[in-house]
């Protein structure tokens, strides 16, 4: 009995000392975050997050090299699917642990993440001149009239081809300058009968190309003030929409299901064009045996008054993030990314990056002639359309109204009307956003 | 506890009947579970109890409020919810019948005694559990790719004229996910079949041919009743498994075209994640699958008759 007695306390005192260093640990975490709260106000080393290494961290890189401050900068490339799932567990966790000083955000998505979490992002007013940057690139990464985001890459599309299978089709680069889509669905015709080439490359489930079409009309899946669903009695949807549709049927189109096979189809010579984004010009480079078979139209644009050939297809921004070195942080960005008109250039040099810093575009490396795309000055070319792009507010809802739309665009597709197919798309998208 | 303790037949527990003697003679056992039920209840309890709590609450990101019932009551009106949960119910009526009777079939045929080779078959079959799922996924999407070589193997038996498009197409899209999802769960399925057929008795086979018992009558009368809790098992926990079915539709086709293949568990992700996030919504939604799976659990336990 004495022996068991002993037994059992020295049990119970087994489990109380687990219990003691469990709650040491975890009280040992809350001192370990208050602590590094008060003492780290100003680390030495500032942390970034961004996606593409041969992109947007190469840009980075670029920074951290002209600029003369004293801070060590350190980029963490995540995929960008991670950066968001990991912003948005972080950011509604409630606690900033963990997270990172910038962050890179596409433009699309910047406002769900600052009015989801209003008190996470550090706007940065005093840091840069909001007026130097492109004005569409404004309204997506502000609120409230404060500027939180630091406009980075342009999106500006263009009408990427091949000028020997246009040209064997009886067409010129004027031909194809400032052209509307159904101008654009007529040559693809005359193309593919001629040259048996597809005209486009097109993801069934991925409506990017129709929202480069509304943009260049100015419209959106939202309304000016980005909040209130407009698809039923939207115009441009509905044109582009109908466009879509036409290309579809137009035999012209080479499905594609994912990014590598999109960019397959090019890369392969299958097909006459690439709508896109400027971005899309690195993976067409990369074809070396197409050099010279290349050069970039403005984008086509709505058959619709007010619609212009320039339009936007993705582009990011920087963020800073309220934790312990979030004036570092601002101020780096500031430096380079907010006034350091040289930086732009070697940033198109050795970067191929495009900003929307406008006082860069009078510099030398924009204009460049790019021997790959037949001499034609590319980056100037690009940021001259920059200018025209429409601004519209993105709103925060762009991906789940996509989906609901990307739905009905297989309905449409398979014969529902496209009255129908609006008025169901409304409601179903205000149901959800409500 | 009690009884456990009883089967054991302590004779000191059957002099001491009062409660308190019983509860200081079982305090030690309770010490051994403790720290498991701590760190169960800590880990497990705690966030599900949670997570209903965030169930009750909506809003982007970290703004919630309670809002009572909403959003289950948005559910119903929810056109996107109720396109993921019908194609999980597809995908759940059809491809968990066809898994467990391939997964028997082929446990059987290798359970035989004259087959050759039976290693190298049983680990044919198996092997596609060990790949990972976001890379068997990612294969089979080039395989149903519309230069795909399942296209072009059709192509060449001159089955199809033009190649189909089976990601982009609501219903050859489903018959891709069911394909790649049987593909890779029949082998799992069929490990537990095998297991189970090696502590059938093989008297009562033998048995049964005396009696004349053709194989079929062998198989429906003595192998299916025999297997039955384990038929029962795998039926529950492939249930489950289709239920949250994520990694392959995520991959081969992103839900698309359109809804047409999207899951419950790929909708909460695109809650949290894809849209202006909404935890609370999200909570809600994976909530159903809780639900429901109770529910059919408990549907196949009664039809099953284990009424013990």
């Amino acid at each position: 009995m004495e022996d068991f007695r002993f037994k059992k306390s020295w049990l119970s005192a087994l489990v109380l000392l687990t219990f003691l260093v469990l709650a040491a640990c975890s009280s040992d975490e809350e001192g370990g975050a208050s602590e590094e709260g008060e003492a780290a106000e100003d680390p030495d080393t500032i942390t970034a997050w961004a996606w593409d290494p041969n992109f947007n961290i190469a840009a980075l890189e670029t920074a951290k090299e002209s600029y003369d401050g004293d801070v060590e900068l350190d980029v963490i490339e995540n995929a960008q699917d991670d950066i968001v799932s990991k912003l948005n567990t972080g950011l509604s966790s409630g606690t900033m642990k963990g997270m990172p000083n910038i962050v890179l955000i596409e433009d699309q998505r910047a406002q769900s993440f600052l009015q989801s979490y209003p008190e996470a992002f550090f706007p940065i007013d005093d840091y840069i001149n909001p007026e130097d940057f492109a004005s569409y690139k404004l309204a997506p990464t502000s609120l409230d009239d404060k500027q939180y985001g630091l406009p980075f890459d342009t999106g500006v599309t263009g009408l990427f081809f091949r000028t020997d299978y246009l040209e064997e089709a009886g067409y010129t680069m004027e031909d194809l300058t400032d052209i509307t889509w159904e101008e654009y669905i007529e040559i693809g015709q005359d193309v593919k009968e001629t040259t048996g080439k597809d005209m486009i490359s097109l993801d069934p489930n991925d409506l990017g190309l129709i929202r480069v079409m509304i943009q260049s009309a100015g419209a959106w899946y939202v309304d000016e003030e980005g909040t209130n669903v407009n698809i039923e009695g939207n115009e441009p949807l509905r044109k582009a929409f109908e466009n879509y549709k036409a290309m579809m049927e137009a035999d012209f189109v080479k499905a594609n299901s994912d990014w590598s096979q999109f960019i397959a189809s090019f890369n392969s010579g299958d097909v006459a064009t690439v709508p896109s984004g400027n971005w899309i010009g690195a993976s067409i480079e990369a074809e070396e045996s197409q050099a010279g078979d290349w050069a970039v139209a403005p984008i086509p644009r709505l058959d619709m008054e007010g619609a212009v050939n320039a339009s936007n297809q993705g582009g990011s921004s920087f963020y800073v993030l309220n934790v312990p070195g979030k004036e570092k942080a601002a101020e780096f960005l500031g430096q380079t990314f907010g006034e350091n008109e040289e930086f732009y250039q070697d940033l198109v040099n050795d970067v191929g990056a495009i900003g929307t810093y406008t006082p860069a575009s009078d510099g030398e490396a924009y204009q460049t002639e790019n021997e790959f795309f037949g001499g034609q000055s590319l980056i100037s070319d690009f940021s001259t359309w920059v200018e025209d792009i429409p601004s519209v507010n993105y709103g925060m809802h762009t991906y789940s109204i996509e989906d609901i739309l990307a739905a009905e665009m297989q309905n449409y597709l398979k014969g529902k009307s496209l009255d129908d197919a609006f008025a169901d798309a409304q409601a179903q998208a205000e149901a959800q956003l409500k | 506890m009690s009884k456990v303790v009883n089967r054991a037949g302590s004779p000191y527990l059957e002099r001491n009947k009062s409660f308190g003697r019983w509860y200081r003679k079982n305090y030690i056992g309770w010490l051994f579970i403790l720290l498991a039920v701590a760190g169960i209840s800590l880990f497990y309890f705690y966030p599900m109890g949670r997570a209903l709590l965030l169930s009750f609450q909506s809003g982007m990101g970290s703004n919630l409020e309670y809002v009572g019932l909403n959003n289950y009551i948005r559910l119903f009106s929810d056109p996107t919810f109720i396109a993921a949960l019908t194609n999980t119910f597809i995908y759940l009526l059809i491809q968990v019948p066809i898994m467990i009777l391939l997964a028997l079939f082929f446990s059987v045929l290798l359970n035989d005694a004259t087959l050759k080779f039976k290693g190298f078959f049983r680990t044919a079959i198996f092997l596609p559990c060990v790949t990972s799922l976001v890379a068997y996924a990612v294969i089979f999407k080039y395989l149903f790719g519309v230069d795909g070589l399942i296209n072009q193997f059709l192509m060449d038996l001159s089955l199809i004229s033009q190649p189909l498009n089976w990601l982009s197409d609501p219903v050859l899209a489903k018959i891709t996910i069911i394909a790649a999802i049987t593909w890779r769960w029949t082998g799992y399925n069929m490990i537990f079949y095998l297991s189970a057929l090696q502590n059938i008795d093989r008297s009562m086979y033998e048995a049964a041919r005396i009696d004349g018992a053709t194989s079929f009558q062998q198989f429906f009368y003595i192998t299916v009743p025999m297997l039955k809790p384990i038929i029962l098992f795998t039926s529950i926990i492939s249930t489950i498994g289709t239920l949250q079915i994520f990694d392959e539709i995520m991959n081969i086709t992103n839900g698309g075209p359109g809804n047409a293949t999207l899951s419950i568990s790929m909708y909460i992700y695109n809650l949290s994640f894809e849209y202006s996030p909404d935890f609370g919504y999200a909570a809600t939604v994976s909530y159903v699958i809780v639900i429901l799976v109770v529910i059919l659990s408990l549907i196949q336990f009664k039809v099953a008759g284990d009424d013990k």
